[in-house]
C-alpha cells in the first residue's frame, strides 16, 4: 500500500510517485481529459475514486465566512465574486490546498437558475464555470508553487434550490432535476472532477440532484446532508433512511454536513456507518454558533474541533472537512490529527433495506407485513374507484393497512382501461402524502414502473421481476437507475418449475443477471411461488422447501403472496394462516397478506412470540391482552396510533351515547360518523333510500347549515357533520348499487386552488360539502394553471367553476383564471372565495359570486345548478 | 406544548363566550397530536436600522419602504429580524388529514396557528427581558403583510437569518412560506419604553380583518 504523504503545515515528504490509473472509472468528458492525466492543472495521481480506498481524503472548510471577512456583504450573492473577486477565490482555494485539504469545494453552492434568472445581472454559465476555474486555477498555481503536492480534486458544489419540492412546496420533482442538470453541465465542461450534493435536508430533492448528476455526466457522486441535532433531517428522514435512498441512487460516497459541529454530528455519523456500504463523508460546523457583539462565534476552537474529528476518524469516517465556520485553521489541524491512520475499509453491510421519505424497513430476521389490499384484482369496488378516479378510496385502503399493522404497501392499479402510468404516478405521490410507510410498486408496466420509481421518494421494493430473459433486460436498468430491492418471481419462459430445484436454478439466473446490471444479491427477494394446493398436492411443501433452499444454499432473503395456497377451498383464511406459520418458520423474509384479516395477523403476532422476536411478549400482550380476543373476521387495530384518526375522535365523541340507538339524524347533526352509518343501516331495513335521503340526511345537514350561517354551528362541526352524512351516504349507495337502483347527481363543479397557491384548505372545505349535497366535484387540486381549468371546463362541459385563492400575491392568476374562461367558456359561471377575497376584490376581478364561507358556495351551486338544470329541460 | 384553548376557538370562528360543543374532543386530539409533531424553533438576529425619508427603511439585510412598519419603529436605531417555525411534522399532518378526514385538518390547522403565535410570544418574550436588562426596549412584533409592510421583504429577512438552511423555511413563488406555519418579523429596538405591550395580532393595521384577536 502507498504511504499517504504528508506536505501540510510546512511538513514536507517525498512525492509519491505517479502510478496506477488503471480501473477505477475514466469515463469522463470534459475535453477529452481524464483522471490520472495531469493536464490544465490537475494534481492527480489517481482517481478519487480509488484514492479514497485507502486513503483519507480531506474536504475544504467554510466559505461564506471567509468571504465575509474580506467584505461580502449581508445579502450579496457569494457567487458573484467568482467574476467580481476571482483572486480571493484563488487565494482561499489555495490556503485550503496548503492546510492539505484534497477536495477544493467549488464556489458553486447557490448557484442555479431561480436565483440567477435569465435576464438578470448575473450570467450563471459565466458564475458556474468561473467558480470551478477559480479552483482549477488554484490548484495549477500551488502545484507550480509548492515543493509537494497531495493529490486534489476540484468538486462541482451543488446546494439545494432554496425552493421546497411538492406536493408541499411548489417547485416540480423534473424542474429541480433540469435545474440541477444545467449547473453540472456547465460544471462538467469547465473541468470539475465530481459533483458534490451538499447541506440537503429534503430526500427528493437530493434524489433530484443525484439522478440528474447520473443522467447529465459520469463523474463521481458525493451527497451530503443537514440533519438536526435529533438525528432527522428537517423533512423528518432517518440516518437509515437517508442512506437506503443514497445508496440506491449509487452515490460513491455520503454523509453529513452543516447545521452541527463535530460533537453533535459523531452519535449521526456512528448511525450512517453501521448501515452504510459506501465511504461515509463528516463535513461539521465549527462548531454551534452564538451571536457575540454582532459576530458569529462558535462555542469550540480549531484544537478542539480537530481533536472531535480525530474521534469520528476513528469510528471509521475517512472522508472529513468542514463546513460553515470552519477555517484552513480547522482543516489543517484535522489533517495533522488524522493523516497517519490507517484508513479502516469500507465493508459491505449486505442489508435489504428499502425505505419512504422519513423511515428504513429492513428485511432480515424480523419478517415484514406488505398489505396486499390496493389491487384491484377481484375487487369490484376497488376497480370502480379506479375508474372514477376515486383517490381518496385508495389512501383509505392504504390508511387502514397501516393500522392494521402493515410495515410496507404494495401498489397495484392496473385496470385494463385506464392510463396505468398517470394512474400509478400520482397514487404513488397521493400515498406518500398520507403515509410513512415505504410502497411496493407492483406492476408488469414498464412504464409505469418507471415513472413510479422515478416520483418516489425512498428506495421502493419493486414487484417484480422473474427469470424471463426480456423482463430481466427491462427491469433490472431500472433497479439500477433509481435503487429499489427487486422481487424475483421463480419462474420464466418454461413457466414455474414443479420442483425446489427448478425453482433454485431460476433464483440463480436471476442472481446472475442482476449482478451484471450491477444490483447486489441484498437486493433481490425471491419469490419461490405458490400453487394452490387444490389442484397441486405438494404445493405448499415445493414452496417451503424452494425458500428454504434460497436462505440455505444461496443466503438470499425471501417474500410470498401466501394467499394464493388456498385458492379455490372453502374458508381460505385457515389454510392461508396455517401455512403463513409455515413459511414464517421456515424464515420467510416479507409476507404479502392481508393486514386487515385477523387469522393472519394472529398468525403473525403469535409466531413473533414463539420465535423470540417478540421481547417479553409484549405486542402479544399489548394486542391481545385486554379482555377477550376479538373472533375472527373482527380487526383489532394494530399499529402505531397514527392511522386515520376517524376512530379515536369517533370513540371518545360517542362516550355520551349509545351509537346504536342514535338516529340518522341526531348521527348527522352530531358528527359521529359510525353512528350516523349504524343507523343508515338499520334504515335501509324499513324504509326507501330516496326517502331516508330526503326525509332524514338532507334535513339534517339543512339544520347544521342554517346553524353555522346564523353563527351557533362552527367549521369544525358543519364538517364533521358532513363528514357523518357522507358515511351515511355510502352505505346508501352501496345498498342502491346492489339493488340496482340509479344514483343521481346534481351536475359537475370544478374545483381548483389558483396558480402560485399551494394552500387548499379552504377547497377542500367546500368540496366535502358539495359532495354531501350530490355535486359532482372534479377537483383539479392547488396551484392549477388558467389552461387547465379551461381546457377542463370545455372537455366536461361544467356549468359551475369555483376558484380559490389565500394570498394577495395569487388573486392575479385567479383574475387571469377567470378572463381566460369568460373566452373559451362563457356559458361558465363562476365563484370565487379564500382568505384575502371581498365582495369588492371579487367584483373587481370579475367574478360571478363571492362566497364568504363553505355554505356560500352550497348555496350558490344549488341557485345555478337548478337554473342551469331547468334550462337544459 | 402549550396552547391556549381560547386562541384555537378565535381561529376556529368560535365568538367570545361560545361553547365547544360535540367538537371537545376532536380539539383534544389534536392538541395532543401536534404536541408531539410539532418542533419549535426559531432565530433572531440584531442588525442596524436606518430610518430615512418617505418611510423608507433600511434594515441592514433588508430595505423597504413602509409607512406602518416606519411607525412602528419610531425611535429605534437597531432591528431585530425574526423567524420560528413549528417544522415540517405538522404541515406532513394537516396534508394527510386534507385527504382523510377534513374536520380534523382544520382543527389542526387551527390549533398549529395558536401554537406558532404562543411560541413566538414566548421566544419574543425572552428576548425583551434580556435586552430590557440593558435599557434596551422591544416594540411589537411585526411581519411581512402587516399593515404595508410588503410580503416582497420575506426572502431577505430569510435570507438574513439563514432560515432556509437553518429551520428549513423555505418560499413559494408567491411569497407563501413552507412550513406553514412559520413566522417571519422584524421587532425594533429603542431606548425609549413606548407602547411596547402589543404583541403580533393586534400591532396590525388590518382592523377589519375577521380573525383580529379584538374585534369579537
Amino acid at each position: 500500500m502507498r504511504k499517504p504523504i504528508a506536505c501540510t503545515g510546512g511538513i514536507v515528504s517525498e512525492r509519491e510517485s505517479r502510478g496506477d490509473h488503471e480501473g477505477g472509472r475514466t469515463d469522463i468528458e470534459p475535453a477529452g481529459e481524464q483522471y490520472g492525466k495531469k493536464t490544465g492543472g490537475q494534481a492527480q495521481d489517481m482517481n478519487i475514486l480509488q484514492r479514497m480506498k485507502d486513503h483519507f481524503i480531506f474536504f475544504d472548510g467554510g466559505m461564506g465566512s471567509l468571504l465575509q471577512e474580506k467584505g461580502l456583504k449581508a445579502g450579496e450573492l457569494p457567487e458573484t465574486w467568482n467574476l467580481t473577486h476571482p483572486q480571493v477565490l484563488v487565494e482561499i482555494h489555495k490556503s485550503y490546498l496548503r492546510a492539505g485539504a484534497n477536495i477544493l469545494t467549488a464556489n458553486t453552492f447557490g448557484a442555479n437558475r431561480l436565483k440567477y434568472p435569465d435576464g438578470g445581472s448575473w450570467d450563471l454559465g459565466q458564475l458556474v464555470e468561473k467558480g470551478v476555474k477559480n479552483a482549477i486555477q488554484a490548484r495549477t498555481e500551488f502545484v507550480q508553487e509548492a515543493v509537494c503536492s497531495e493529490d486534489s480534486y476540484v468538486a462541482l458544489d451543488l446546494g439545494p434550490t432554496g425552493k421546497l419540492l411538492k406536493p408541499l412546496g411548489d417547485l416540480d420533482f423534473e424542474e429541480a432535476v433540469e435545474l440541477y442538470q444545467e449547473v453540472i453541465q456547465i460544471g462538467v465542461k469547465a473541468g470539475a472532477d465530481l459533483i458534490l450534493i451538499e447541506t440537503m435536508s429534503d430526500t427528493m430533492e437530493v434524489k433530484a440532484a443525484v439522478l440528474a448528476a447520473k443522467e447529465s455526466c459520469s463523474l463521481p457522486v458525493f451527497a451530503t446532508m443537514a440533519f438536526d441535532g435529533k438525528g432527522k433531517l428537517l423533512t423528518g428522514g432517518s440516518a437509515e433512511a437517508v442512506v437506503a435512498l443514497l445508496e440506491g441512487l449509487r452515490v460513491d460516497a455520503l454523509g453529513l454536513n452543516c447545521g452541527l459541529g463535530p460533537v453533535q454530528m459523531r452519535p449521526i455519523a456512528e448511525k450512517i456507518l453501521a448501515v452504510a456500504s459506501v465511504p461515509v463523508i463528516v463535513n461539521p460546523n465549527a462548531g454551534l454558533p452564538r451571536s457575540q457583539g454582532g459576530k458569529t462565534v462558535y462555542d469550540i476552537n480549531a484544537d478542539q474541533f480537530a481533536r472531535e474529528m480525530e474521534g469520528i476518524a476513528q469510528m471509521g469516517v475517512s472522508m472529513m472537512g468542514g463546513c460553515c465556520g470552519t477555517t484552513p485553521e480547522h482543516i489543517e489541524k484535522t489533517v495533522r490529527l488524522c493523516r497517519d491512520k490507517q484508513v479502516k475499509p469500507v465493508e459491505k453491510k449486505r442489508r435489504t433495506v428499502i425505505s419512504s421519505y422519513s423511515q428504513a424497513v429492513a428485511l432480515g430476521r424480523e419478517p415484514v407485513i406488505i398489505g396486499e389490499r390496493i389491487n384491484p384484482t377481484g375487487k369490484p369496488k376497488f376497480k370502480q374507484a379506479l375508474r372514477d378516479h376515486n383517490l381518496e378510496y385508495i389512501l383509505r385502503e392504504g390508511v387502514t393497512q397501516e393500522d392494521n399493522g402493515a410495515h410496507v404497501l404494495d401498489v397495484n392499479v392496473g385496470l385494463p382501461e385506464i392510463d396505468e402510468p398517470s394512474m400509478m404516478e400520482e397514487v404513488v405521490k397521493e400515498l406518500q402524502s398520507v403515509t410513512d410507510l415505504p410502497l411496493q410498486i407492483d406492476t408488469s408496466n414498464l412504464q409505469a414502473m418507471e415513472r413510479a420509481l422515478r416520483c418516489y421518494n425512498g428506495k421502493a421494493l419493486v414487484n417484480s421481476v422473474n427469470g424471463k430473459e426480456e423482463v430481466m433486460d427491462a427491469v433490472f436498468p431500472l433497479v439500477a437507475r433509481y435503487g429499489g430491492v427487486v422481487v424475483g418471481l421463480c419462474l420464466d419462459e418454461d413457466g414455474i418449475p414443479e420442483t425446489a430445484e427448478g425453482r433454485i436454478r431460476i433464483a440463480k439466473k436471476i442472481y446472475d443477471r442482476a449482478a451484471s446490471y450491477g444490483i447486489s444479491p441484498e437486493d433481490i427477494l425471491i419469490d419461490g411461488l405458490c400453487m394452490t394446493i387444490s389442484s397441486e398436492r405438494e404445493g405448499a411443501l415445493i414452496t417451503l422447501e424452494t425458500l428454504r433452499r434460497v436462505q440455505d444454499e444461496l443466503h438470499g432473503k425471501t417474500i410470498l403472496g401466501v394467499s394464493n395456497i388456498s385458492f379455490g377451498l372453502p374458508g381460505r383464511e385457515i389454510i392461508n394462516a396455517a401455512f403463513f406459520t409455515m413459511a414464517l418458520y421456515e424464515g420467510l423474509s416479507a409476507a404479502i397478506i392481508n393486514p386487515n384479516n385477523e387469522a393472519m395477523m394472529r398468525a403473525y403476532i403469535s409466531f413473533r412470540a414463539l420465535a423470540g422476536l417478540d421481547e417479553n411478549c409484549s405486542d402479544y400482550i399489548r394486542i391481545y391482552g385486554n379482555g377477550d380476543a376479538p373472533g375472527l373476521g373482527v380487526t383489532r387495530k394494530r399499529g402505531k396510533a397514527s392511522g386515520s384518526g376517524d376512530s379515536g375522535q369517533e370513540g371518545k365523541g360517542q362516550l355520551g351515547g349509545n351509537s346504536g340507538e342514535m338516529s340518522l339524524r341526531d348521527g348527522i347533526i352530531r358528527g359521529l360518523k359510525e353512528a350516523a352509518m349504524a343507523a343508515a343501516k338499520e334504515l335501509l331495513a324499513v324504509r326507501d333510500p330516496l326517502e331516508i335521503i330526503n326525509q332524514e340526511m338532507i334535513p339534517a345537514l339543512d339544520t347544521v347549515g342554517k346553524g353555522f350561517e346564523k353563527g351557533t354551528v362552527f367549521l369544525p362541526q358543519l364538517l364533521m357533520s358532513a363528514e357523518a352524512a357522507k358515511g351515511g351516504f355510502e352505505v346508501i349507495k352501496g345498498y342502491m348499487s346492489k339493488t340496482g337502483q340509479a344514483q343521481e347527481t346534481k351536475g359537475k363543479v370544478i374545483l381548483a386552488t389558483v396558480k402560485g397557491d399551494i394552500h387548499d384548505i379552504g377547497k377542500n372545505i367546500v368540496k366535502v360539502l358539495l359532495e354531501n349535497y350530490s355535486y359532482d366535484v372534479i377537483d383539479l387540486g392547488k396551484d392549477v394553471p388558467p389552461e387547465r381549468v379551461v381546457e377542463t371546463a370545455v372537455k366536461e362541459h361544467v356549468s359551475l367553476v369555483g376558484l380559490s385563492a389565500l394570498m394577495t400575491t395569487t388573486v392575479p392568476s385567479m383574475e387571469e383564471t377567470i378572463r381566460q374562461l369568460r373566452e373559451e367558456a362563457p356559458w361558465v359561471k363562476v365563484m370565487v372565495g379564500g382568505a384575502v377575497l371581498t365582495q369588492k376584490y371579487a367584483d373587481t376581478i370579475g367574478a360571478d359570486q363571492y362566497c364568504r364561507d363553505a355554505m356560500a358556495s352550497v348555496n350558490y351551486a344549488e341557485k345555478v345548478l337548478s337554473a342551469s338544470a331547468e334550462i337544459s329541460i | 406544548m402549550e396552547v391556549d384553548r381560547k386562541e384555537i376557538l378565535r381561529y376556529l370562528g368560535y365568538g367570545r363566550e361560545q361553547e365547544e360543543g360535540p367538537v371537545t374532543p376532536l380539539i383534544d386530539s389534536c392538541v395532543e397530536e401536534l404536541s408531539a409533531s410539532a418542533e419549535p424553533k426559531h432565530l433572531s438576529r440584531e442588525y442596524e436600522l436606518r430610518l430615512l425619508p418617505g418611510s423608507r427603511i433600511d434594515g441592514s439585510c433588508f430595505q423597504t419602504e413602509s409607512r406602518s412598519l416606519s411607525r412602528n419603529l419610531k425611535d429605534c436605531s437597531q432591528v431585530i429580524v425574526f423567524a420560528a417555525t413549528l417544522g415540517m411534522g405538522v404541515d406532513l399532518l394537516i396534508q394527510k388529514y386534507s385527504k382523510l378526514q377534513m374536520s380534523r385538518a382544520v382543527v389542526l390547522q387551527a390549533t398549529a396557528a395558536a401554537m406558532i403565535e404562543e411560541y413566538c410570544n414566548g421566544a419574543c418574550g425572552q428576548m425583551r427581558q434580556i435586552y430590557e436588562g440593558e435599557g434596551l426596549y422591544l416594540r411589537p412584533r411585526f411581519s411581512p403583510g402587516y399593515g404595508d409592510f410588503p410580503l416582497r421583504c420575506q426572502p431577505d429577512l430569510l435570507d438574513g437569518l439563514e432560515a432556509g438552511k437553518r429551520l428549513g423555511i423555505k418560499l413559494t413563488d408567491s411569497y407563501l412560506m413552507m412550513p406553514s406555519k412559520s413566522v417571519t418579523a422584524v421587532i425594533g429596538v429603542s431606548r425609549k419604553p413606548h407602547r411596547c405591550q402589543v404583541k403580533g395580532c393586534e400591532a396590525c393595521e388590518k382592523t377589519d380583518c375577521v380573525y383580529r384577536r379584538d374585534s369579537i
